[in-house]
C-alpha cells in the first residue's frame, strides 16, 4: 500500500540552529500517527514543512506516491494537506462560514462566491459529524472551544486526505476531547492519514496506532502504540543522557527555602481573565522553578512580578515591603533582574557588540559625571566574558553573531553584575545546545550559593527536575501545587500539569 | 446579508446630525445646500472607499491625495498640450491612478516596507513628478485656458430628477450631480466585489489574520498589490470629477484630502486594525464630515476652526476604533480562561 504521506530526509538550518535533522515520517490511509517529543524537539518544524509554511533545507515529502513540490501551502492544500494548528489561525472578525471556506471559496462565473453551495456543503458537514456551529456567528465572539471546532471543520472542508493536528485539545474540556477523538475514529474509518502532536500520553494511548518520537530536531523512534508503553515512551522522549544527568543532579543538594529569608511574597494576587488567585513565596538562595504547559500564563505572572504588566488585585511584596511596580524601573531599583523568553524580540540589542548588552542595565554604575567612563565598561565586560565563559571572548563582537547558548548567558550576565538580588528566569534554556545549558545551570547555581533568589519559569520537565530546589505548578492560571524537589517524582509532576486536561 | 449594527449607528447618526443643521443652520435644509453635499463630497466618499481597500487589509494609503493631482495634470497635459481625444484620456486617467496605487503596493509587498512609509514616500515623489509635468510651468500660456472636452467636462452635469418626475410642486428636489451617480454605481460594485466575490473575501482574510491567510493558501502579496491599486483606481476617478468641476487641474489639486477620506473610512467603520469595515461605512461617512462642515460654514464659523474640528473628528473616530479593538482583545483572553 501507497503511503498517504511519507516525509524522507528532511532537514532545516535557521543560522546556527540544526531545528530539524535528517527526520523521516511516514502515514499510511487509516493511520494514526502519533508525534511526540519535548519542547524544541522540532515536532512543529516537522509540521510546517509538511503543510509547505516553510521550505526544508533537504528532504523530499511525497503525498499518496506523488513527490510534492516544497515550500508552497497552496500546493499542499490541493494535494489534499491539511493542518490544525497548535494557536488558533483564524480571521476572527469574519464569520464562521467565511473562516471555514478561508481561501478557497467555491466561485462561479467571474470570481463570484456561489455562497448557496458554500453554505449547503458547510451544513451537509456540521450534520455528517455532528458538530453544532452557528455559520453566522463571528469567529471572535466564540469560546475557544467552538474555535478549536471551527478549525476542525475547516480541515474537514477541505476534502483532506492527511490532518495534521498540532496540540489539537489544548484547552478542550474532557468531553470534548472524547468528541474530538470520535471525529478522529470516523476519518480513520474512511482511510485519511492523521498526524497528531501531543503532550498529554493518556491521549496518545487511547486514539493512536503508531508513534514517532523526536527529539534534537531528529527522529530517535518509530513503534506501534500496542507493542509500547509509557515509561518506555517518557524514557525515549527525555533520553539517556538526560534521564542519567538528572540522576546526578538528584545527588546535588537541594536547598528548599534556602536562607529562609523571604525576598519576594505573593498573596492572592490575581489579573482578571489571565490569573488568579497566586500565592507564592520565593527565598534568598534558593531556586524555584514554576512549570506548566504553554498558555498556563506563567510567563504573564512573572511579567507581572518584574513590573511590565499590572494586577489588579492581591499584594505583592519584596523584601517585606508592598509593592506595585508601574513599570521595570521600579522593579530593577528593588534588586529584581529578568531574563525574558524572546530574547531575540525582548531581551538583547542585536546589532551591538557583547560589552554593550552586558552593561545595558548597569550603565549608571559606570557614568563619570555626565558621561560614561568607556574604559570601565570594557574591563567588566571583560571579566562577565571570563566568568561566564562565553564563546568566543571577544567583547566588540555583535551579540548576533554568537550561538544561542552563548547569547543567553550575555542575555543572563547583563543582570549578574547587578548582584541581583531576586533574578526571574523565562525559558531559560529553549533553543541553547547541551552544553551551553549545563554552562547556564552553573551560573544560577552559584547565584544560588551566593544568596540570590531565583525564579525559573520551564516547560521542559527535566530541566526542573535537574536544577529547581522547589516546583510550583501552573494550571490554566492558578498554582495548583507547590513541591519540595527532592519530596516529588517527575511524574508526579506530569500527571499535575496534565491534570486539567484528563 | 445581515447589517453590522455599527452601520445603523451611523446611519442613526447621519440622521441625527442632519436633523440637528438643519434645525440650528439657516438654509441648512434647502436644495441648493444638498446640491452643495452631494457636489462637494462625492469624490470625497469616492476616495474614502478605495481608502477602505488598503485599511482593509492592515494597511494605509497617504497618497491618494498626490495621486489625485498626478492624474489631474496628466488629464490637463493631454488635453491641453496634446489634444487628445477626451475618451482616451479617460482611460489613460484610470490607469495612471491604478498604476500608481499599484506601485504602492510593490513597494509594500516587493520591499516589506511599511504602508505608512511607503505612501508617505510616494506621496512626496508623486507631488514632485506633478511639477516636473505640469503643463503650467512648461507652457505658461496655458495657464488660464480651460479644459473644454465634453468627454471631461460632461463629468460635471447635473439632473434635474424633480422636474422630471414632476415632483417640484409638492417636493421640491435638488438637482442630483453626475459625480453622485458614479459615486453610486461605484458603491454597488465595490460591495458586490467586496461581499460576493472570492477576491473580496480574500481582502478581508489577509487583513483580519494574515498568518492564517497565507496558511490557507492566500496570495497575500497579490490581495495586498490589488488592494492599493483599487485605491489608486478609485483616486482617478476623483481626479476626474474634480478637474471636470474646475474645467482645470493644479498643482495642489487633492492637497490633503488623503486625511479626509481616512477620517470618512474610520468614522464608517473600517478598523486600522485591519479586516473589519465595509465601503458604504466610508461613503457615508464622508458624506456625514460633509454635512458637519457645510452646516458649520452655513453657522459661520471660520476655517481654522473647522480643520481643528475635522481633527477632532477624526482622534474620536480612532480613539473609538482602538476602544473596539481592546475590548475585543480583553473578551477573548476572558474566553480563553
Amino acid at each position: 500500500m501507497t503511503p498517504r504521506l511519507s516525509g524522507t530526509g528532511l532537514s532545516k538550518i535557521y543560522g546556527n540552529l540544526l531545528a530539524l535533522r535528517d527526520a523521516d515520517i511516514r502515514v499510511m490511509p487509516g493511520e494514526v500517527r502519533a508525534l511526540i517529543g519535548s519542547n524544541g524537539a522540532g515536532k512543529s518544524t516537522l509540521v510546517k514543512v509538511l503543510t509547505g509554511a516553510i521550505t526544508p533545507t533537504s528532504g523530499t515529502v511525497e503525498i499518496d506516491g506523488e513527490r510534492a513540490p516544497l515550500g508552497d501551502t497552496r500546493e499542499m492544500i490541493r494535494r489534499g494537506v491539511a493542518c490544525i494548528y497548535q494557536h488558533a489561525n483564524l480571521a476572527p472578525s469574519m464569520s464562521v462560514l467565511d473562516n471555514i471556506f478561508l481561501g478557497r471559496q467555491p466561485t462561479r462565473r467571474l470570481g463570484f462566491v456561489d455562497t448557496k453551495r458554500q453554505r449547503r456543503e458547510a451544513e451537509e458537514l456540521l450534520q455528517r459529524h455532528a458538530i453544532e456551529l452557528d455559520l453566522d456567528a463571528a469567529v471572535g465572539d466564540l469560546p475557544t472551544v467552538k474555535q478549536k471546532e471551527v478549525e476542525i471543520m475547516k480541515a474537514l472542508a477541505l476534502d483532506a486526505r492527511v490532518i495534521l493536528m498540532d496540540e489539537p485539545t489544548g484547552w478542550l474540556a474532557s468531553s470534548e476531547v472524547a468528541k474530538l477523538h470520535n471525529t478522529i475514529q470516523a476519518l480513520k474509518a474512511r482511510g485519511l492519514g492523521i498526524i497528531y502532536i501531543s503532550h498529554v500520553l493518556d491521549e496518545i494511548f487511547a486514539v493512536c496506532d503508531t508513534l514517532t518520537i523526536m527529539r534534537d530536531g531528529a527522529v530517535i523512534a518509530e513503534s506501534a502504540v500496542a507493542e509500547t508503553d509509557r515509561p518506555r515512551v517518557v524514557q525515549l522522549m527525555v533520553g539517556e543522557r538526560l534521564a542519567r544527568e538528572s540522576a546526578q543532579a538528584a545527588l546535588q543538594k537541594r536547598h528548599p527555602r534556602g536562607t529562609g529569608e523571604t525576598r519576594l511574597s505573593a498573596r492572592n494576587l490575581s489579573k482578571k481573565g489571565v490569573f488568579e488567585d497566586i500565592t507564592l513565596d520565593l527565598y534568598a538562595g534558593e531556586i524555584l522553578c514554576i512549570t506548566g504547559l504553554i498558555g498556563s500564563k506563567r510567563t504573564e505572572l512573572v511579567r507581572t512580578l518584574f513590573g511590565s504588566d499590572r494586577f489588579d488585585a492581591g499584594t505583592l511584596e519584596v523584601d517585606g515591603h508592598a509593592v506595585s511596580f508601574a513599570a521595570p524601573r521600579g522593579a530593577i531599583a528593588k534588586g529584581i533582574g529578568f531574563v525574558p523568553e524572546d530574547r531575540h524580540r525582548d531581551g538583547l540589542m542585536l546589532d551591538m557588540t557583547v560589552t554593550e548588552n552586558l552593561a545595558m542595565a548597569t550603565l549608571d554604575s559606570y557614568r563619570r559625571g555626565v558621561l560614561l567612563n568607556r574604559s570601565k565598561i570594557a574591563g567588566a565586560g571583560e571579566k562577565a566574558i571570563k566568568s561566564l565563559s562565553i564563546q568566543p571572548p571577544e567583547g566588540a563582537r555583535p551579540v548576533k553573531l554568537l550561538s544561542g547558548g552563548n547569547q543567553q548567558k550575555v542575555l543572563v550576565g547583563k543582570w549578574l553584575s547587578r548582584a541581583p538580588r531576586i533574578l526571574i528566569l523565562d525559558e531559560p534554556t529553549v533553543g541553547v545546545d547541551v552544553g551551553a545549558k549545563a554552562e547556564i545551570y552553573r551560573i544560577l547555581r552559584h547565584e544560588r550559593e551566593i544568596g540570590a533568589a531565583v525564579l525559573i519559569v520551564s516547560s521542559d520537565i527535566e530541566e526542573v527536575m535537574t536544577i529547581a530546589d522547589r516546583i510550583a505548578v501552573m494550571v490554566s492560571g492558578r498554582i495548583v501545587a507547590v513541591h519540595d524537589a527532592d519530596a516529588v517524582s517527575r511524574d508526579e509532576i506530569i500527571r499535575e500539569i496534565g491534570g486539567a486536561l484528563q | 446579508m445581515h447589517v453590522r449594527r455599527a452601520t445603523i449607528a451611523l446611519i442613526v447618526f447621519f440622521a441625527l446630525t442632519i436633523s440637528l443643521f438643519s434645525l440650528v443652520a439657516p438654509r441648512f435644509a434647502t436644495t441648493s445646500n444638498m446640491e452643495n453635499l452631494m457636489g462637494g463630497f462625492s469624490f470625497i466618499a469616492i476616495l474614502a472607499m478605495g481608502e477602505a481597500f488598503p485599511i482593509l487589509t492592515r494597511g494605509i494609503d497617504l497618497s491618494i491625495g498626490a495621486i489625485v493631482a498626478l492624474v489631474g495634470m496628466v488629464v490637463f497635459d493631454l488635453s491641453l498640450i496634446f489634444h487628445v481625444p477626451g475618451y482616451v484620456i479617460l482611460a489613460v486617467a484610470l490607469a495612471v491612478g491604478a498604476l500608481a496605487g499599484a506601485l504602492n503596493g510593490l513597494l509594500i509587498v516587493g520591499l516589506r516596507l511599511q504602508p505608512f512609509i511607503a505612501t508617505l514616500a510616494t506621496l512626496a515623489t508623486y507631488r514632485g513628478v506633478v511639477y516636473a509635468i505640469s503643463g503650467r510651468q512648461l507652457v505658461p500660456g496655458l495657464t488660464t485656458t480651460p479644459i473644454a472636452d465634453p468627454w471631461i467636462t460632461g463629468l460635471e452635469t447635473y439632473f434635474d430628477i424633480g422636474g422630471a418626475l414632476g415632483t417640484d410642486d409638492f417636493l421640491p428636489l435638488p438637482w442630483f450631480p453626475l459625480s453622485f451617480f458614479v459615486m453610486l454605481a461605484m458603491l454597488a460594485v465595490l460591495s458586490v466585489f467586496l461581499l460576493r466575490t472570492k477576491v473580496g473575501r480574500d481582502i478581508y482574510a489577509v487583513g483580519g489574520n494574515a498568518e492564517a491567510a497565507r496558511l490557507a493558501g492566500i496570495n497575500t502579496g497579490r490581495i495586498i498589490l490589488l488592494a492599493y491599486a483599487l485605491s489608486g483606481l478609485c483616486a482617478a476617478v476623483a481626479a476626474l470629477l474634480l478637474v471636470a468641476r474646475l474645467t482645470t487641474a493644479t498643482e495642489a489639486l487633492g492637497f490633503g484630502m488623503e486625511l479626509s477620506a481616512i477620517a470618512a473610512a474610520v468614522i464608517g467603520g473600517v478598523s486600522l486594525s485591519g479586516g473589519v469595515g465595509s465601503v458604504f461605512g466610508p461613503a457615508l461617512g464622508a458624506f456625514l464630515l460633509g454635512a458637519v462642515l457645510l452646516g458649520l460654514t452655513l453657522l459661520g464659523i471660520s476655517q481654522y476652526v473647522q480643520q481643528i474640528i475635522t481633527g477632532l473628528i477624526l482622534l474620536a473616530a480612532v480613539g473609538y476604533d482602538r476602544f473596539l479593538l481592546i475590548r475585543r482583545q480583553r473578551r477573548l483572553a476572558a474566553n480563553v480562561a
